[in-house]
C-alpha cells in the first residue's frame, strides 16, 4: 500500500486553555495524539519585577515578591527577607524565626494541596481538588487570623513580622493538624491508590536523576527522581536545623523513579512531615519576644551582593542582590524554581501523548507568576 | 400503542371525522411530542441532579439560589442559553456546523421509539427493538465528526477523531453482552425481553436465595455481561473515566469547542438523553425493566424487611468506617417497609409492575454514572481503546460462550435434537 | 571546599584568565576573564574535586554608566559535594558584549541565559534557540540596562509612562 501523505500540525495549547496553569502557551508539534516537540512560549505574565525591584526601597519589594509565586506568598517573602537580613547582618528574635517556619510550612502544605488536586484534576478526576481547596482553606483561615488577608499576606517582614499572632492562633493550628493527619489517608483512597490514576501517571513522563540536575529542576520534581535534596537539610537555613523531618525522595512505587505518580506523590508525602515540622514549632514556639523588635528603622544594607537561596514549595528559590548601599536595591534578581521546572518539559514530554503532556505538565507543578515575574 | 391510541381517539365523537390513517398520523406526532417533551424535562432534570449529586459528594451545595434548594437553576441557564447570542465562527463551515447538534439530537431522541416505559406503553413495539436502539443511538458518532470537522478547530477535530474511535469500538462489546441476554431470552423484542424476566427465583438458578428473575441474576455469565454493558455502555456516551471526545482539562470542550447558546445546549439534551436511553436499556435487558422485583404480597413485605436488614448494615458499616452517617436512605427504606406491613394495598402496588420501578432502575443506573463520574480520573485515548479490544471484547466473547454452556447445564436448551 | 580554596585552585589551573577573588563578599565570587569561560565552567563541572553538576542561577547585571561594565554571575553549587562557588564575567563593551553559551554544560542556562539577553542584551554564541524569553522578539532596547529608555509606542500602543 502507498504511504499516505502525512504531515506534523502545530497544536497552540494556550494561553488560553484550562490545563495550563495560568498563561502559558504551549506550541506542540503533534503527528496525531502523539507529541514530537514541545516549546513553551512564556512571557504573558511578565510584570517586570526586576525593573519594579530596581526602583523601590527595600521594604516595598516584599509585597512584589508576594505576588510572584501567589501560591507560596509566605515562602517568598521568608526567603527576600532572609536574602536583606544576611546582607545587613540582623540577628532575628527566636519567636520571628519560629513563627515564619510555622508560616512559611503552612504556606507549603497550602500550596502541594493545590498542586495535588490540580494534578487530579489534569487527569480527570474533579472531586479530590474540591477535597484539596477544603483543607487550604483552612489554612488561610489561619493565615487571615495572623495577617488579614488570605492570598497575598505582606506578612514577613525585613527583620520580623507585620503583626504578632493574635490570641487562639495556636490552639486553631493545633485543631488544623489534628484534622489534616484524617485528610491525607483521604487522599489515598480517591486518588493515590486509584487504578486509572496510576495507570495515567505512572511510568509517564520520567524524569532521570541527571537531568533533573542539569536542567537545574529542584524541590520536589527533583527529590522525585531519586535525589536526596531539600535546602531544607542540606544548607539548613533559619532554624531548620533544629527540627526532626524526613526529605521525601520518590522510589517509583508504581513505576520508574521519576515518574508523574512519584512527583505526586512526593508532594502528599511532604504534606505530612511539613505538619510535622509544624507540630515541633508550635511546641518550641516561646512565648515571649515582640516580632518587630529586630526591624530596622532604615533599611539601607551595606555596599555589596548576596545570593540567598530557599526552598520554595516549588523548589529552589534564589535571591541575589547587588546593594551600593543605597536604601534602594541596585539589582535584584529573582531565581524562580518554576522557570527551571518548566524548562526541562520538552526533554521528558516529547513522545508522549497531548494527554501525557497535561499530566507531565500538571505534576510539574508550574506558577506562571513566577516564572514569568 | 400507536393503533390503541388512535383507535382510542376515534371513539370520541368530536374527532370520530378522523379517518384512521389521520387519526393514526396524529397519534404518531402526540406521541412524538409527549417523547420531545420527555427528553426535555429529562435534561433539566439529570442536569440539576448531577449538579447536586456532584455538590453533595465534593462537600459542596451545588445550586441553591434559584427556586427552593435551586431546583430552578437548569430553567434559568436554559433560558440563558437559549437567549444567547448565535455564534457561528467566520471559517467554520456554516452548514454542517449548524446540522451537527440536530443529528446528534435525533439520534438520541429516535431511540426512545423502541423503548418500553411500562407494560402496554411502547411507542413503537417492533420485533428488532434491541438491535434498533443500539444501532440508532450510534448515529450520534456521524453528528459528531459533523460537528467537530465544521468547527474548522484542532481541538475540536481532535475530539471528534477520538469520539469516531471510540463509539465505533465500544459498539462491540456492548453488542456481545447484549447478545449474551439475548441467547437466553430468544428474542430481540424489548417488550418480550422485559416479560421473560417476571417472578422471583433461585439467586443464579441453584442458589436458593429469592431474587427476582432478572438477567442480572439469571448466571454468574449473565450478571458480569451486565456489568461489561455498564462499563461499555458509559464509554458510549461518553461519560468518565471515558470521557476523552470532550476532555475539559486536555481537549478545551472537544468537539464543542466552538458551540454556544441553543446549539451547545442541544448537546447537552442529547447527552442526557443519551445517559437516559443506556440507563433504561441497562434496566430493560438486565434488570427486569418494568418488572416488579416482588412476586406478591408476601413477597413484598418480606421483600422490604429484607432490604431494610440491608440497608441497616450498610449504614453500620458505614458509620463504623467513615465516622459520618446520613439517616435519610435507611429512613426512607424503613418508613416505606412499614407502610407496606400497615397496608397491605401499598405492599400489592409494590408488586405491581408498572412504570416507577423502570424509572427506579434506570434511576439507579444515572446515579451510578454520575458516581463514576465524579470519582474516578480519566483514561487516556490508548488505554481506552486497550480496555475495549484487549479487555472487554475477550471477555465478552468468552462470557457468551460461557451463558450457552450455562444454559445446556442448566437444561434450558440441550445438544441433541 | 570553601570558595578560598577553589579560588586558588582556578587560579592555578588558569593563571591569568581568572582576573581576582572577592572573599569578603558574603557570597564570593571570582572574576574570570568572558573568552575563559567556557573553559572554566568545564573544568568546574568535571573536576573530580569540585564537582558543580547543578547551575543555580545566571543573572546578568548592569554597573551602570559609560566606564561601568555589564556583566553576568554564575551561582554553582555542587549537589555531590555540597560546596558553592560563583563566576563572574564583566565586559568593558556596552555596545556588543558577547559570551561563549554554556548551554552544552548547564541546560539550566538554555532559558537564563535567553533571559540575560532579554534584560541586558548579552549576546550568547552557539545557543541552539537564541531570541527574547519574556519579552516580545521585536521589543526595542533591554530594560535592565541602566541606561534604558522606554520607548513610547509598542506596536502603535501607547506605554504607560511611570510618574
Amino acid at each position: 500500500m502507498a504511504r499516505l501523505h502525512a504531515e506534523e500540525m502545530v497544536l497552540n495549547m494556550g494561553p488560553q486553555h484550562p490545563s495550563t496553569h495560568g498563561v502559558l502557551r504551549l506550541k506542540l508539534r503533534t503527528d496525531g495524539e502523539i507529541v514530537s516537540h514541545i516549546e513553551p512560549v512564556i512571557g504573558y505574565l511578565h510584570r517586570c519585577f526586576e525593573k519594579h525591584g530596581e526602583n523601590i526601597e527595600y521594604p516595598m519589594v516584599t509585597p512584589f515578591t508576594d505576588r510572584c509565586d501567589y501560591l507560596a506568598s509566605m515562602n517568598n517573602a521568608h526567603g527576600y527577607a532572609m536574602a536583606v537580613e544576611k546582607l545587613m547582618d540582623i540577628e532575628l528574635p527566636e519567636r520571628v524565626e519560629y513563627l515564619r517556619i510555622i508560616f512559611a510550612e503552612f504556606q507549603r502544605i497550602a500550596s502541594h494541596l493545590v498542586a495535588v488536586g490540580a494534578f487530579g484534576l489534569d487527569v480527570g478526576a474533579i472531586t479530590p481538588f474540591l477535597y484539596c481547596f477544603r483543607e487550604r482553606e483552612s489554612i488561610l483561615d489561619l493565615f487571615e487570623m495572623a495577617s488579614g488577608a488570605r492570598l497575598l499576606y505582606n506578612y514577613v517582614w525585613i527583620g520580623g513580622l507585620a503583626h504578632d499572632i493574635p490570641p487562639g492562633f495556636v490552639e486553631k493550628a493545633y485543631e488544623f493538624l489534628d484534622y489534616f493527619d484524617e485528610r491525607i489517608r483521604e487522599y489515598d483512597r480517591i486518588l493515590t491508590g486509584n487504578k486509572i490514576f496510576i495507570e495515567r501517571s505512572a511510568d509517564v513522563g520520567v524524569m532521570p536523576a541527571e537531568v533533573a540536575i542539569n536542567y537545574g529542576v529542584t524541590g520536589p520534581c527533583l527529590r522525585a527522581s531519586g535525589v536526596n535534596h531539600d535546602l531544607r537539610r542540606a544548607q539548613p537555613y533559619s532554624i531548620y536545623d533544629r527540627f526532626e523531618f524526613d526529605t521525601v525522595v520518590g522510589k517509583g512505587e508504581m513505576g520508574t523513579v521519576g515518574d508523574c505518580w512519584d512527583r505526586y506523590n512526593v508532594r502528599v508525602l511532604e504534606m505530612a512531615q511539613s505538619a510535622r515540622i509544624i507540630r515541633q514549632a508550635l511546641e518550641q514556639l516561646p512565648t515571649e519576644g515582640d516580632v518587630k523588635s529586630a526591624v530596622p528603622k532604615k533599611i539601607r544594607p551595606p555596599k555589596g551582593e548576596i545570593y540567598s537561596r530557599s526552598e520554595n514549595p516549588r523548589g529552589e528559590l534564589g535571591y541575589y542582590i547587588i546593594s551600593d548601599g543605597s536604601s534602594v536595591p541596585f539589582r535584584l534578581k529573582m531565581r524562580s524554581p518554576a522557570f527551571c521546572n518548566l524548562s526541562v518539559i520538552n526533554e521528558i514530554g516529547a513522545g508522549w501523548m497531548i494527554s501525557d503532556v497535561i499530566a507531565i505538565l500538571g505534576s510539574l507543578d508550574i506558577v506562571l507568576g513566577e516564572i514569568d515575574r | 400503542m400507536i393503533d390503541a391510541f388512535a383507535s382510542w381517539m376515534l371513539q370520541f365523537g368530536a374527532l370520530s371525522w378522523l379517518g384512521t390513517t389521520p387519526a393514526t398520523i396524529l397519534a404518531m406526532s402526540l406521541v412524538a411530542v409527549a417523547i420531545f417533551i420527555f427528553v426535555a424535562l429529562n435534561a433539566l432534570v439529570l442536569v440539576y441532579v448531577e449538579r447536586k449529586v456532584s455538590a453533595f459528594m465534593q462537600v459542596r451545595l451545588g445550586p441553591m439560589r434559584v427556586g427552593p434548594m435551586g431546583t430552578l437553576q437548569t430553567v434559568a441557564d436554559a433560558l440563558k442559553l437559549l437567549l444567547k447570542e448565535d455564534i457561528i465562527p467566520r471559517f467554520a463551515d456554516p452548514i454542517l456546523f449548524r446540522v451537527g447538534p440536530w443529528i446528534i439530537l435525533l439520534a438520541s431522541f429516535v431511540a426512545f421509539a423502541a423503548v418500553p416505559f411500562s407494560p402496554g406503553w411502547v411507542p413503537a413495539d417492533m420485533s428488532i427493538g434491541l438491535f434498533y436502539v443500539v444501532s440508532i443511538s450510534s448515529v450520534v458518532v456521524i453528528g459528531i465528526v459533523m460537528s467537530g470537522w465544521a468547527s474548522n478547530n484542532k481541538w475540536s477535530l481532535y475530539g471528534a477523531m477520538r469520539s469516531a474511535a471510540q463509539i465505533v469500538s465500544y459498539e462491540i462489546p456492548v453488542g456481545l453482552s447484549l447478545l449474551a441476554a439475548v441467547a437466553v431470552v430468544g428474542t430481540l423484542n424489548l417488550q418480550e425481553i422485559i416479560a421473560a424476566q417476571a417472578g422471583v427465583g433461585n439467586l443464579f438458578h441453584w442458589i436458593p436465595i429469592p431474587f427476582p428473575n432478572w438477567y442480572i441474576f439469571h448466571s454468574p455469565f449473565l450478571f458480569l455481561a451486565g456489568c461489561i454493558y455498564l462499563i461499555a455502555a458509559t464509554a458510549e456516551v461518553n461519560r468518565t473515566p471515558f470521557d476523552i471526545p470532550e476532555s475539559e482539562s486536555e481537549l478545551v470542550a472537544g468537539f464543542m469547542t466552538e458551540y454556544s447558546g441553543i446549539r451547545w445546549a442541544l448537546f447537552f439534551l442529547s447527552e442526557y438523553a443519551n445517559a437516559a436511553v443506556v440507563a433504561l436499556l441497562t434496566a430493560i435487558v438486565f434488570l427486569g425493566g418494568w418488572q416488579s422485583p416482588f412476586a406478591d404480597l408476601a413477597g413484598a413485605r418480606f421483600g422490604m424487611i429484607s432490604l431494610t436488614v440491608l440497608a441497616l448494615i450498610w449504614t453500620i458499616f458505614v458509620k463504623y468506617k467513615v465516622k459520618r452517617l446520613s439517616i435519610y436512605p435507611i429512613g426512607t427504606i424503613l418508613a416505606l417497609t412499614v407502610i407496606a406491613w400497615l397496608f397491605p394495598a401499598f405492599a400489592i402496588w409494590l408488586a405491581t409492575p408498572g412504570l416507577v420501578w423502570i424509572a427506579i432502575k434506570g434511576g439507579v443506573v444515572i446515579f451510578l454514572l454520575m458516581w463514576f463520574r465524579w470519582t474516578f480520573p480519566r483514561l487516556r485515548v490508548d488505554q481506552l481503546m486497550y480496555l475495549s479490544w484487549k479487555v472487554l471484547l475477550p471477555i465478552a466473547l468468552i462470557n457468551l460462550a460461557g451463558v450457552a454452556v450455562w444454559m445446556w447445564l442448566t437444561g434450558a436448551i440441550s445438544l441433541v435434537g | 571546599m570553601t570558595e578560598a580554596e577553589i579560588y586558588s585552585l582556578l587560579s592555578t589551573e588558569f593563571g591569568d584568565k581568572v582576573v581576582s577573588f572577592q572573599g569578603e563578599e558574603k557570597t564570593p565570587f571570582a572574576v574570570i576573564q568572558h573568552q575563559a569561560i567556557h573553559e572554566i565552567m568545564s573544568f568546574l563541572k568535571r573536576d573530580e574535586r569540585l564537582k558543580f553538576d547543578s547551575l543555580m542561577s545566571l543573572s546578568g547585571f548592569d554597573l551602570g554608566g559609560a566606564e561601568q561594565p555589564l556583566g553576568i554571575i554564575y551561582h554553582l553549587y555542587s549537589m555531590s559535594l555540597n560546596h558553592y562557588f560563583a563566576v563572574k564575567v564583566l565586559f568593558e563593551d556596552r555596545e556588543n558584549p558577547k559570551l561563549k553559551t554554556i548551554n552544552d554544560l548547564f541546560r539550566t542556562a538554555d532559558w537564563h541565559e535567553r533571559e540575560a539577553y532579554d534584560m541586558y542584551g548579552i549576546t550568547f554564541e552557539g545557543h541552539p534557540d537564541f531570541h527574547r524569553i519574556l519579552l516580545e522578539d521585536d521589543w526595542e532596547g533591554y530594560p535592565l540596562r541602566k541606561d534604558y529608555v522606554q520607548a513610547e509606542f509598542y506596536r502603535g500602543m501607547k506605554i504607560a509612562k511611570e510618574k
